[in-house]
């Protein structure tokens, strides 16, 4: 193309050059490009690769300060540290019940029970000051609600998974274990399991799709995706208890004994 | 390897040929002219996942990697380097580090910019926010997300992704599209909302045909987050390699591979098709060194060079 450039007067000549160009690009089309060679690097990104852009850093640096100023918000206060604990920690417990409340209220009615992986709750929460960041730290993957309509059968058969399994951490209901098997269970708002009635549980999408061998979930009479990140349904639940300006006096309620 | 050993073993052969036609008849080749191999670097990231930061220096096995300013670092100076380099995201911008939870993913589109990425596909947990909050963000991007198998139709995300784009560098023509995961059991229903899934094998192979004949491309490559591999039939970059025909690389996300190097899996033409992934969270930068030269597309016609 570049090359007709250095006939821009002869008419004849250029008319012809032009034909003989047009036959070119045409079967240059037909051709195109062949690869001849090829390799491929991973490049590692680390303080050795590289320093940091300035101007990227500097486009980044109002939204990490307003990160760290919200992580660091206070969203509570507690007279004592909030710890996990088998069968039952008063951890175990307030964040069953922050999921019941918050899942029911997102859900729109209210809701059977709660259950959390005990494997998933990563930190305690500490005494006094309660912030984002801490709530992060107890709960940092991105798991989201699912509501799972259950039949009692298979409500029982889930709660001796857990309670023989990694530990069973409820909302909603009272239950005694005997030999790591589920012996009464009743629930808060009243109902006794039945094997053929059904119930909803408020679960992580993690367990809903078969995490820590819950397959035999799939078989749940119904399942529905919230976007609605289980965290989240924490710290709403921590931020309306700061707001009574009460501080957490963190206790169990033996929602969960052994005989 | 195979794969390196192979088209090592195809260029020798196209040498050969190179070779015969020079002393048979030296006044074509003459008149062709001897043409300067063009290159091309293809750079690339998947699952970055909100990563904007380095991993806080807490003794964890990836602490201190990663960072987008040190990215843009290294991006600059191959860019200074080399003349014609693209670079791509796989998908799953978003989620993964408080950035996300407060500026759905504003920041990340925003640093994405100003790297100066040329396209990206769509992942999973680029549907957190919800569906209106992918309008939003992806609204202030200025690359396009290329994704050929969902139907965005009864969506407000209707128009607002491409299936594939053409680059042009030196006159090499490279087609890209997207292709996304299926949705459903993954992402929440009221995220995804009315995203029709395609089938990525069907929707790929009609995308690499369209860009490799209809649109003459010479090098076809596509952005997935369909998975590098699984143990059951379900569709990855591997399934998709196997089943293909015109794709050249794949360059892939979603399962936060770490490779080593890219992989190979012979297409339907039995051709290697180059698979590549490079872990998540912005660990790594994926980096293509490509030549090309004028002339027959030796790796898409094996036949076309050989020399008995």
């Amino acid at each position: 193309m570049q090359d007709t450039q250095e006939f821009p007067n002869l008419q004849m000549p250029m008319k012809k050059y032009v034909l003989i160009l047009t036959l070119a690009i045409l079967s240059a089309c037909k051709s195109g490009y062949h690869l001849t060679n090829r390799t491929a690097n991973r490049i590692g990104v680390d303080s050795l690769a590289a320093v940091s852009d300035p101007s990227l850093n500097s486009f980044l640096q109002p939204y990490r300060q307003k990160l760290d100023q919200t992580m660091n918000a206070v969203l509570a206060t507690s007279t004592a540290p909030i710890e996990k604990k088998l069968p039952e920690g008063p951890l175990n417990d307030l964040l069953t019940d922050a999921l019941l409340q918050q899942a029911s209220q997102r859900y729109g009615k209210p809701i059977d029970c709660s259950h959390l992986n005990y494997g998933g709750i990563r930190d305690n929460l500490p005494k006094g000051s309660i912030t984002t960041g801490s709530v992060f730290g107890v709960m940092p993957f991105d798991n989201q609600l699912v509501v799972l309509t259950l039949t009692g059968d298979m409500l029982r058969q889930f709660l001796n998974h857990f309670a023989d399994g990694h530990g069973l951490v409820m909302g909603g209901v009272k239950i005694t274990l005997h030999d790591k098997q589920v012996q009464s269970v009743t629930f808060t708002n009243g109902r006794t399991l039945q094997p053929n009635e059904t119930y909803t549980v408020a679960l992580s999408d993690y367990i809903a799709n078969g995490g820590d061998n819950t397959d035999f979930l799939k078989k749940a009479v119904k399942r529905e995706d919230i976007n609605y990140l289980i965290r989240d349904a924490l710290i709403d639940y921590v931020r309306q208890r700061g707001k009574t300006g009460q501080p957490i006096t963190p206790t169990t309620d033996g929602r969960i004994s052994i005989e | 390897m195979d794969a390196l050993a192979s088209n090592r073993r195809q260029f020798l052969k196209l040498l050969g040929t190179a070779a015969v036609v020079g002393s048979v008849a030296p006044d074509v080749l003459a008149s062709t002219g001897y043409r300067k191999p063009t290159s091309l670097t293809i750079l690339h990231t998947n699952d970055v996942h909100s990563r904007l930061d380095p991993f806080p220096m807490d003794g964890s096995r990836n602490a201190g990697k990663g960072g987008v300013a040190r990215r843009a670092t290294l991006i600059q100076k191959i860019r200074q380097e080399q003349s014609n380099v693209l670079l791509f995201d796989a998908g799953d911008i978003f989620q993964g580090t408080p950035y996300f939870n407060l500026y759905k993913g504003e920041p990340e589109i925003l640093a994405m910019n100003k790297l100066g990425y040329d396209a990206g596909t769509i992942g999973n947990h680029d549907f957190d926010g919800g569906i209106d909050n992918m309008v939003t963000q992806f609204g202030k991007a200025s690359f396009p997300l290329l994704i050929a198998n969902y139907d965005f139709k009864n969506t407000v995300m209707d128009g607002k992704t491409m299936p594939f784009k053409l680059f042009d560098k030196d006159g090499i023509r490279i087609g890209v599209f997207g292709l996304g995961i299926q949705p459903a059991g993954l992402i929440p229903k009221d995220a995804y909302k009315e995203t029709k899934y395609l089938d990525p094998v069907e929707i790929g192979n009609d995308m690499a045909a369209q860009l490799r004949n209809d649109k003459k491309c010479d090098y076809v490559i596509c952005l997935s987050h369909l998975g590098f591999k699984y143990n059951d039939a379900t569709v990855s970059d591997n399934v998709l390699a196997g089943k293909s025909r015109n794709i050249d690389l794949i360059i892939g996300g979603h399962t936060h591979t770490f490779l080593d190097a890219p992989v190979a899996v012979n297409n339907m033409d039995g051709q290697p098709v180059w698979i590549n992934q490079v872990g998540f969270a912005g660990i790594n930068l994926g980096r293509i060194d490509l030549t090309f030269e004028r002339g027959k597309a030796v790796s898409n016609s094996g036949t076309a060079v050989e020399v008995k």
